[in-house]
């Protein structure tokens, strides 16, 4: 190779290890000066692996990674830093208090002798740097009165500002909102003129087409496509990602003649996220909700529960109107919400599997706020059992158990407060296949006992295994009602990362 | 993967059932050892120490720190703090003394002390519930205006309370067991029984372990958090009732530096400050582990700045174990 086109990065055979994981599977990888590189990929395909080596945050078993034709070993992520590398996560690393000014030079400012910090150098720093990104933004004001995107442009300002000739976006617009993704695509794209490389994780079809001039397709921790812009029609990216995996057959296929509508929702919106939906959910049916991360599908939950800030719009439960709309209220009238991050929302961690599980309705244990061993001993053995959850004693701390243990217990906990409406967001996340199976015929018996359940998930086979109907959530609209037998996985898949403009 | 996590998991839970027992106590058994490593060291360097008198003495002075340390067990478990009990115990006490100097009939008057002491910790949880103020801030709030409070009433100085048979509540015994440590003893029954066994005493676990999974699960987290104040509030005017009986006067300078004697012996205790674990036996170790170690350096004659220079020392190492077990315990899972 002639240095002229020594590649920006280029790894090779690089291979990453967890125990029981093989996230990184002898990958070669390459990036040119200036090139934006769309990498695409279902959850659990290596994509945050390969960022996370590339961002200095973990080590390679095996292979290299060169820059500029260097090869290089990055301990931590101020090595990649300084070797130009940078990246803006999900979760911003910023501090809100700070003015933008500070937070471009985080940790960084300009000191003189006995003065101290150089605000005006401070200040003249960051009004380069946000130059560079090509965008105006007020230096004083605090950060955390900016909107999302704004504060997303001062992370990529900062990195710049460091010397980044290669930018790692970990789904950057998927906690935005639909008017503020023409400001991000813009900068992007001005970057790349400039000759700094970016790698931009999203599965929107078109921002891809937009922006990438190649991409990249991972499945389980392979690179298994690069295809040029032009190359990248959905139906391909969708085949690649998907492969050709057996997507199982459909759990127990009941017949869903069911009963009665039992939730329905009506013109909910929540600003900047979610607009007008309206759908229903009956008896004995079970609904899934499809949408790329960031597609509004967590705040539709939690909105139907009240736990969402803003919402509006009428949820009704057999017909009748919900007139006060907070978790309790939802839950006495028949609502129960499993929420998707176990450890931070659902469970206890640091109680037993017995209080977590009756947590939701004391009542069904206690006489005048005074807990019944017996009865708790009675509820929690029948909870178990019914659920098959694994466990040595009743009381054993839930931190010890595996993560589809934990997940029965909080499903349990749910079944405890005899809900007539189940909403489950992503069901099976961390559990191993093993207990997904289990939970896929858990879902299909709880809703054949007549439970109207809504289930969120990014993974589109499991919403084909479990689900009568699903729903497909694009840009905080629903688009798509498709009953099961209709959708095949390419297809689901399509609807999800499609273009506004395809409708 | 999994199987061979559960079956380490089952390995841990399992052996013989003291050895469980003692796994499940950790804490309880160390403290335990903790004391008797004090009366061990204390009981030839402290003249008198093992006598039954200032046995007696060591309950006693345990006594006032316990009452509200079963109460702000449960505030530290909700992730919560509470400074200000010192400083109600002291206001309370003041204007114990001056309703009855206004003839208002004693135990008409300690009802509505407590009473009053009860309303002012659920204002002040009321304020970290329904409006986020730091529980911290709240109370600090509190223990300056309480005790403000207490020597405007006052002028600072002690207010007599005629009826020397009141000083029997507080200041008498039955036994040779001072009353004190009687109260201490029932109200240690009800709150085990609270913690342990009620609806609320379970919730107070699930909002400090984990408050977002506790709303979600329609536990009433704001109520919850009023509750556990008011409970200290409630306690901290109890015993400044007892204050003000066994002194003979409402003294607006009493219990000063309780509130800190207090969440020592709770963290000393095995509580955590950031909430979710902790157990009232533990407190009750706690107390007995402060109040003896600090009767024991009385009794040694040690200098009383040095003693305070001790309880620190104390109090941190402590605290610093506390921390590492939990990272330690986190890191395990």
């Amino acid at each position: 190779m002639t240095a002229p086109s020594a590649p920006l990065i280029e790894l090779s055979n690089a291979t990453k290890r967890y125990p029981g994981v093989l996230a990184l599977d002898d990958v070669d990888f390459r990036m040119a000066v200036g090139e934006v590189r769309a990498l695409l990929g279902k959850n659990g395909a290596g994509k945050s692996t390969l960022i996370k080596v590339l961002g200095g945050t973990e080590r390679l078993n095996e292979g290299a990674l060169r820059v500029a034709g260097k090869e290089v070993d990055f301990r931590s992520p101020k090595d990649a830093i300084a070797h130009g590398i940078g990246t803006v996560h999900q979760e911003l690393a910023s501090v809100p208090a700070m003015s933008v000014a500070e937070n471009i030079s985080l940790g960084r400012w300009k000191t003189r002798p006995v003065t101290g910090i150089a605000w005006k150098e401070v200040s003249t720093d960051a009004e380069a740097a946000l130059a560079h990104v090509g965008v105006e933004l007020p230096l004083d004001a605090p950060l955390s009165t900016l909107s999302l995107a704004q504060a997303q442009l001062v992370e990529i300002a900062r990195a710049l500002s460091l010397g980044a000739k290669l930018l790692i976006l970990d789904e950057p617009t998927s906690s935005l909102a639909v008017h503020e993704v023409d400001l991000l695509l813009q900068v992007v794209k001005r970057l790349s003129e400039r000759g700094i490389g970016v790698i931009y994780i999203s599965h929107r079809m078109d921002e891809i087409e937009r922006l990438a001039s190649s991409v990249t397709v991972m499945r389980d921790g392979r690179i298994v496509g690069e295809l040029s812009a032009g190359e990248a029609t959905p139906q391909r990216v969708v085949s690649l990602m998907v492969g050709s995996v057996d997507p199982g057959d459909p759990v127990e296929a009941i017949p869903t003649d069911a009963g009665d509508v039992a939730l329905s929702v009506a013109g909910l919106t929540i600003p900047h996220r979610v607009l007008d939906a309206t759908f229903e959910v009956r008896e004995g049916e079970v609904v899934g909700l499809a949408g790329l991360l960031g597609s509004g599908r967590t705040e539709i939950l939690r909105a139907i529960v009240g736990a969402q800030h803003g919402a509006t719009g009428t949820i009704s439960l057999g017909g009748k109107p919900l007139r006060r709309r907070s978790i309790r209220s939802t839950r006495a009238a028949g609502i129960f919400l499993t929420p998707e991050d176990r450890r931070a929302e659902g469970a206890v961690v640091m109680l037993g599997v017995d209080e977590n599980l009756v947590m939701g309705n004391w009542k069904k244990v206690a006489t005048a706020g005074v807990i019944r061993r017996e009865r708790m001993r009675e509820t929690v053995t029948a909870t178990i059992k019914k659920l098959s959850i694994k466990v040595p004693r009743i009381d054993v701390e839930i931190s010890t158990l595996s993560g589809g243990n934990q997940q029965k217990v909080v499903i349990g906990k749910a079944l405890n407060t005899e809900p007539r409406v189940l909403l489950m967001d992503e069901p099976t996340r961390g559990v191993d296949v093993e207990a997904k199976a289990q939970i896929y015929t858990l879902i299909r018996r709880l809703a054949a006992s007549g439970i109207g359940i809504l289930v969120v998930s990014s993974e589109t086979e499991e919403l084909l295994q479990v689900c009568d109907r699903i729903l497909v959530l694009r840009s905080g609209r629903i688009h798509e009602n498709l009953p099961i037998r209709d959708v095949t996985r390419d297809a689901l898949f399509e609807h999800m990362i499609r273009k506004e403009t395809d409708d | 993967m999994t199987s061979a996590r559960i079956e380490a998991a089952t390995a841990r839970e399992s052996g013989t059932s003291t050895g469980l027992w003692v796994r499940r106590h950790a804490n309880e058994v160390g403290l335990v050892g903790a004391i008797l490593v004090l009366y061990v060291v204390l009981a030839p360097l402290a003249p008198n120490f093992l006598s039954s008198a200032n046995q007696f003495n060591i309950l006693r002075d345990a006594a006032f720190v316990g009452i509200i340390a079963w109460g702000m067990t449960l505030v530290l478990i909700a992730g919560e703090i509470d400074i200000s009990v010192g400083a109600n115990a002291a206001f309370s006490g003041v204007v114990l003394a001056m309703m009855i100097r206004n003839g208002v009939p004693i135990v008409l008057a300690c009802i509505l002390v407590i009473l009053l002491g009860t309303a002012i910790g659920l204002g002040a949880g009321a304020l970290r519930a329904l409006f986020d103020i730091p529980s911290f801030i709240v109370t600090l709030a509190l223990w300056l205006g309480l005790r403000g409070l207490a020597e405007v009433m006052s002028s600072a100085v002690p207010v007599v309370i005629p009826d020397i048979s009141f000083q029997n509540l507080g200041g008498g015994n039955v036994g040779g067991v001072p009353n004190p440590a009687i109260f201490m003893v029932i109200l240690l029954a009800i709150f085990i029984f609270i913690s342990r066994r009620t609806v609320f005493g379970r919730s107070v676990y699930a909002v400090g372990g984990n408050a977002e999974a506790a709303k979600l699960s329609g536990i009433p987290v704001p109520l919850i958090r009023m509750g556990v104040f008011a409970i200290t509030g409630c306690l901290a005017s109890f015993a400044g009732v007892l204050f003000a009986s066994r002194l003979g006067s409402g003294n607006s300078e009493a219990a000063s530096g309780l509130e800190f004697d207090v969440i020592a012996a709770v963290v000393v205790g095995g509580t955590s400050l950031f909430g979710g674990r902790g157990s009232m036996i533990g407190t009750l170790l706690g107390v007995l582990f402060i109040a003896a170690l600090g009767n024991g350096l009385v009794l040694m004659g040690v200098d009383p700045f040095m003693q305070n220079v001790v309880r620190g020392i104390v109090i941190l190492v402590a605290v610093f174990v506390n921390i590492v077990s939990t990272k330690r315990l986190a890191r395990a899972r």
